[in-house]
């Protein structure tokens, strides 16, 4: 729990969003709430938070669209 | 021979496609067919341009460069930048010819595309992620006949995975049909379309006066787009007949509604490479050694040298550059109008704001490409 409580806290910083705004599913890119730059701070922010990296080189945008999809991307580069 | 243009271009792509084909439809691999398909075509149009011994030796000293940086246990920054520099080389000397002359007989067709292949295996290979790649799926990788004029900018893994996996009947038919269509509506946007553009819109204007100007901005900005979209989807179709799915390079991209929109539609694998190579890692940078008092301002400067880089690629002249930091400029203010802007989103959900945000999008960036055309400077 602790990585999905951190990385939804970090979005909300982030994009700005009103509270319950920020649904699991919901599309950050297209509501335009996450762009260029939001990407490569929020994995800044991950990383320094929770000590996990993830290159960008690596992310494709259908993997991290949404926040559930965030968590996911960010497990599985935990359990490297 | 210019590739996917001309009957006996079209003739032999055709011949030298069907056993691939045949390959496909017997649910065979395609990757050793796809090599030995790439390495003769390569053979025949470079032959014929006179380019064989230049591609030959650019494919050694790229494809040594990957090699050595995939096989070395933790390259330094130092040597990785030496790496870059290396392989940016023979583009960078192609490039000075507009200033030095004699540097042109080292033009080669595809240099610029097949230098991006091979930059992101080094830059990659840095940060620990391709370790000791394979010569055979390195060499096709750099060397992948349908995207070697014109792109679209293939990432390797991706690339690896493609050629690795298995695909039954069903699968590669359904690949066959969309490549066959594709190659067919990319002939048509690129030979028949473009070329009318050109020959019955362009080609007729005066050189000089203001309104010749702005009929060439609307007209050359609809060429290229059909021209290389054109030459864009006929890579790709080629490439789904030897079972690589080449990303697609354009998604209607005068529907854009603001500029990073239409970065998002417009040479969509460029400017994908250029995010994630050079924007990405120098915001990251900037964020983690905190060198801008405000992070934004990374970001400002990262569009800008991303625009820049993107305006140089195309050419060392004074309009790919100032075309290039154009487009820096309007990124950067269509950030800053987003930010700035706390009506900016509702606009943009309303279907009036979007006719607008859709209309000055389009004008912005036909004004960039009559830039970029060479018609003002």
């Amino acid at each position: 729990m602790k990585i999905e409580n951190e990385i939804m806290a970090i979005l909300n910083e982030l994009t700005g969003a009103e509270a319950g705004e920020l649904e699991p599913a919901l599309d950050l890119f297209e509501t335009g709430l996450l762009d260029s730059f939001g990407v490569v701070s929020l994995f800044v922010e991950i990383e320094e938070r929770l000590g996990v990296s993830v290159a960008a080189e690596t992310i494709l945008r259908d993997e991290i669209s949404t926040p559930e999809k965030i968590v996911r991307r960010v497990k599985r580069a935990a359990e490297c | 021979m210019t590739p996917f243009s001309g009957l006996l271009f079209f003739y032999l792509l055709g011949l030298l496609l069907l056993p691939a084909v045949v390959l496909g439809l017997l649910e065979k691999p395609l990757k050793h067919y796809g090599l030995l398909f790439t390495v003769v075509m390569l053979a025949i149009v470079f032959g014929i341009n006179g380019q064989l011994h230049l591609l030959i030796v650019f494919y050694l000293w790229q494809a040594g460069l990957c090699l050595i940086c995939s096989r070395l246990k933790s390259p330094s920054r130092a040597l990785s930048a030496l790496a870059v520099l290396l392989s940016l080389l023979p583009l960078i000397l192609i490039r000075l010819a507009v200033f030095f002359p004699s540097l042109g007989m080292f033009g080669l067709m595809g240099v610029s595309y097949m230098t991006f292949r091979a930059l992101q295996i080094i830059l990659e290979a840095r940060s620990g992620r391709l370790r000791r790649i394979p010569i055979f799926t390195l060499s096709y990788f750099l060397l992948f006949f349908p995207a070697v004029s014109s792109g679209p900018i293939d990432r390797y893994r991706r690339f690896e995975d493609d050629i690795s996996a298995f695909l039954n009947q069903e699968e590669y038919l359904r690949l066959l049909r969309r490549g066959v269509f594709k190659l067919m509506w990319g002939a048509f946007f690129a030979l028949g379309l473009s070329t009318l553009l050109w020959n019955l819109w362009l080609s007729p204007l005066p050189d000089k006066g203001f309104l010749p100007a702005v009929s060439y901005m609307y007209g050359y900005t609809f060429y290229l787009f059909f021209n290389f979209s054109g030459y864009s989807s006929m890579a790709i179709g080629a490439s789904y007949i030897l079972g690589v799915r080449l990303p697609e390079n354009f998604n209607m991209p005068f529907l854009s509604l603001d500029i990073k929109d239409f970065w998002s539609r417009w040479h969509m694998s460029l400017s994908a490479f250029l995010r994630d190579y050079v924007y990405t890692r120098f915001v990251r940078s900037c964020l983690k050694n905190k060198r801008f008092k405000n992070p934004r301002t990374a970001s400002y400067a990262g569009y800008f040298i991303n625009m820049a880089i993107m305006g140089g690629w195309h050419g060392f002249t004074l309009r790919y550059l100032i075309y290039g930091l154009y487009h820096g400029l309007l990124v950067s203010a269509n950030e800053a109008l987003e930010r700035g802007w706390k009506g900016f989103r509702p606009f943009r959900q309303k279907w009036w704001g979007q006719v607008i945000m859709a209309l000055a999008t389009f004008h912005l960036v036909s004004l960039g490409l009559l830039i970029f055309s060479g018609r003002l400077i």
